[in-house]
């Protein structure tokens, strides 16, 4: 089992949360739409796997890097 | 009696350079997964290509009699040789050799490959591993002084670094560890490269060390570190990948600022219409769409180079061709800030206007850019600065110039789609959307008493912003010739390949009128 952190590309706000903790995402899936200069930036899962973590809240201001979701892997 | 005794001396001495640091150092370097510096030089040139100067030059040992024992040479490896059949310099440390350290170096051995590259008009591939510069704080022994950096005669290495970036392409490759001067002179190209195993620093772990910085040597200069900070355009996974990008990179170039960049047969038919991009910018504002596969609809197929993905990211950079004609392309990539100028983004756009300039190539902006990054994060950055620099470096331009503008153009940053003062080509998509600045928040701001003074604010703003968005049609701008073209976007890359058709007559070979700064 490996666990990959899903990192914030960019500055920005948590517009919405697309997955809950334990769905089963494929590679590419959207799993939480940032909002930065009144733009959807999509932030979609690099693998395949399920979400164990999700560690941000709608609405909250994220930093570039700040982890927003984890992902695990088989 | 012929010459054949020295010529048998020339022999030995050339088999013992050819051994480099030895057969354990050899092994140690291989264990290491890297490749030798003449392993390296065989695999970047096109085969048996490399035409060696100073192989010979090292510390020798002799015996009691004046006869040669042995040979260490230097640890920097140059001379010339072919990348697809055109001649270059390469210029390559070996790390077998104490470690690449200058110590044992030449250094006149680095000043003579970049004074060819400079003299001859030949592009330049500086392969690094090491640290280079003053040498090690042994030297302070050694030669019985410290080194005052750019001493008596010691900064025409430096000039020719520098100046070189005006005058031939200049490539980096950084295979290892690479540490202060070979840093510099890894950054001071117009193109980097290191491998994934590779790191890059001012001053390596036991330096930092000292400043109570307990870093591994991946943690402080990894390819994450230095890609994601614009200190290095491309990170690997092997060596060959590295010498295929080099390649790669010069392909689009010309020799030296002298000639043109080199035209190649068309393989790609410029009519060409991509259905794909009559849907691509979705009709809701706020969604964002993936821009390089629009780059590599528009351009030769197969003939996008991006470079410097991990910086400055919300703009594009790479290299492409039209019909065979090599072009610079920026676009902008909504994924990041929407597209919007961040001070980072203005740096790349700096760097690669000026590379285009130099290099006589002409540059097409496919451009979606809401405006610079606003908020304060933005304003400690200093992005208005940076970005009056970018738009300063665009307007500097000479060469030839094509924007399309696929959606936003706004505020300042939008304004510096083409460069001031002379006529380019320009054409907007159908979803081409543009203003000083957005109505979101520039309404409130502009009808603030209006609003105010509303029974119902909330129905006013909607009621304003209505009736706003009723006169942005880009048509409008079209119908006042405020914009000249608005097109089917189908019709891009035809129009592009018949930009790249005006421009070629244009291009002019010869020094810009600055040389670039990396």
């Amino acid at each position: 089992m490996t666990e990959t952190a899903i990192p914030s590309e960019l500055n920005g706000t948590v517009w919405k949360i697309e997955v809950a903790v334990g769905d089963r995402v494929a590679a590419g899936d959207t799993l939480i739409l940032l909002e930065s200069m009144k733009m959807e930036i999509p932030v979609d899962a690099p693998c395949d796997g399920v979400v164990a973590a999700i560690l941000v809240k709608e609405e909250q201001a994220v930093e570039e890097g700040d982890t927003l979701a984890v992902i695990a892997q088989k | 009696m012929n010459w054949q005794p020295e010529l048998d001396e020339l022999r030995t001495r050339e088999e013992l350079a050819r051994r480099m640091g030895g057969p354990e150092k050899v092994a140690r370097q291989h264990a290491g997964g890297r490749l030798t510096v003449r392993e390296r030089i065989g695999r970047l040139l096109d085969p048996d290509s490399f035409h060696e100067l100073g192989l010979i030059a090292g510390r020798a040992e002799y015996d009691d009699n004046g006869q040669l024992r042995d040979l260490t040479p230097s640890n920097s490896v140059f001379g010339r040789g072919r990348i697809d059949g055109r001649t270059v310099v390469v210029v390559a440390d070996d790390f077998t050799v104490r470690g690449g350290s200058a110590d044992a170096t030449i250094k006149e051995k680095v000043l003579m490959a970049e004074q060819m590259a400079n003299q001859f008009h030949l592009p330049i591939v500086r392969v690094i591993e090491g640290s280079g510069g003053g040498g090690s704080v042994k030297t302070i022994e050694t030669r019985g002084r410290a080194n005052l950096p750019g001493g008596v005669g010691g900064t025409i290495a430096y000039h020719f670094t520098t100046a070189n970036l005006g005058v031939v392409p200049v490539v980096g490759l950084g295979l290892g560890s690479v540490a202060g001067l070979g840093a510099a002179r890894l950054a001071a190209s117009h193109y980097s490269v290191m491998t994934k195993s590779s790191a890059m620093f001012v001053a390596g772990p036991p330096v930092v060390a000292r400043l109570g910085q307990s870093l591994g040597k991946q943690e402080l200069g990894g390819w994450q570190i230095q890609t994601r900070s614009g200190a290095v355009d491309h990170a690997t996974d092997t060596e060959e990948e590295a010498f295929a990008a080099a390649r790669r990179f010069l392909s689009y170039l010309p020799n030296s600022v002298h000639e043109l960049p080199p035209v190649t047969e068309a393989t790609d038919d410029p009519a060409r219409r991509d259905e794909m991009l009559m849907h691509v910018i979705p009709r809701d504002r706020r969604k964002v769409y993936k821009v390089r596969p629009i780059v590599e609809s528009v351009v030769d197929r197969g003939s996008f180079f991006e470079m410097g993905s991990q910086f400055g990211r919300s703009i594009v950079t790479g290299l492409a061709r039209l019909e065979g004609r090599p072009v610079a392309v920026m676009a902008s990539d909504p994924y990041h800030y929407g597209g919007a100028w961040t001070a980072d983004a203005c740096a790349k756009i700096v760097r690669f206007v000026d590379l285009a300039e130099t290099f006589h190539l002409p540059v097409v902006y496919l451009m979606d850019c809401p405006g610079f990054l606003i908020g304060l994060e933005a304003e400690k950055a200093a992005t208005i600065r940076l970005g009056v620099r970018a738009m300063t470096a665009i307007n500097q331009t000479s060469v030839p110039w094509c924007t399309i503008i696929m959606r936003n153009s706004f505020g300042v940053a939008g304004a510096a789609h083409q460069p001031a003062g002379r006529l380019s080509l320009r054409y907007a998509w159908l979803s081409a959307y543009w203003g000083s600045l957005p109505l979101e928040g520039g309404i409130e701001a502009a009808y603030r008493a209006e609003i105010d003074a509303a029974p119902d604010p909330a129905a006013k703003l909607r009621e304003i912003e209505d009736r706003l968005n009723k006169l942005r049609s880009p048509f409008r701008t079209a119908e006042t010739f405020w914009v000249e073209e608005i097109i089917d976007p189908r019709q891009t890359r035809p129009l592009l390949c018949d930009f790249a058709r005006l421009a070629a007559p244009l291009l002019k070979p010869g020094l810009s009128s600055f040389a670039m700064r990396p």
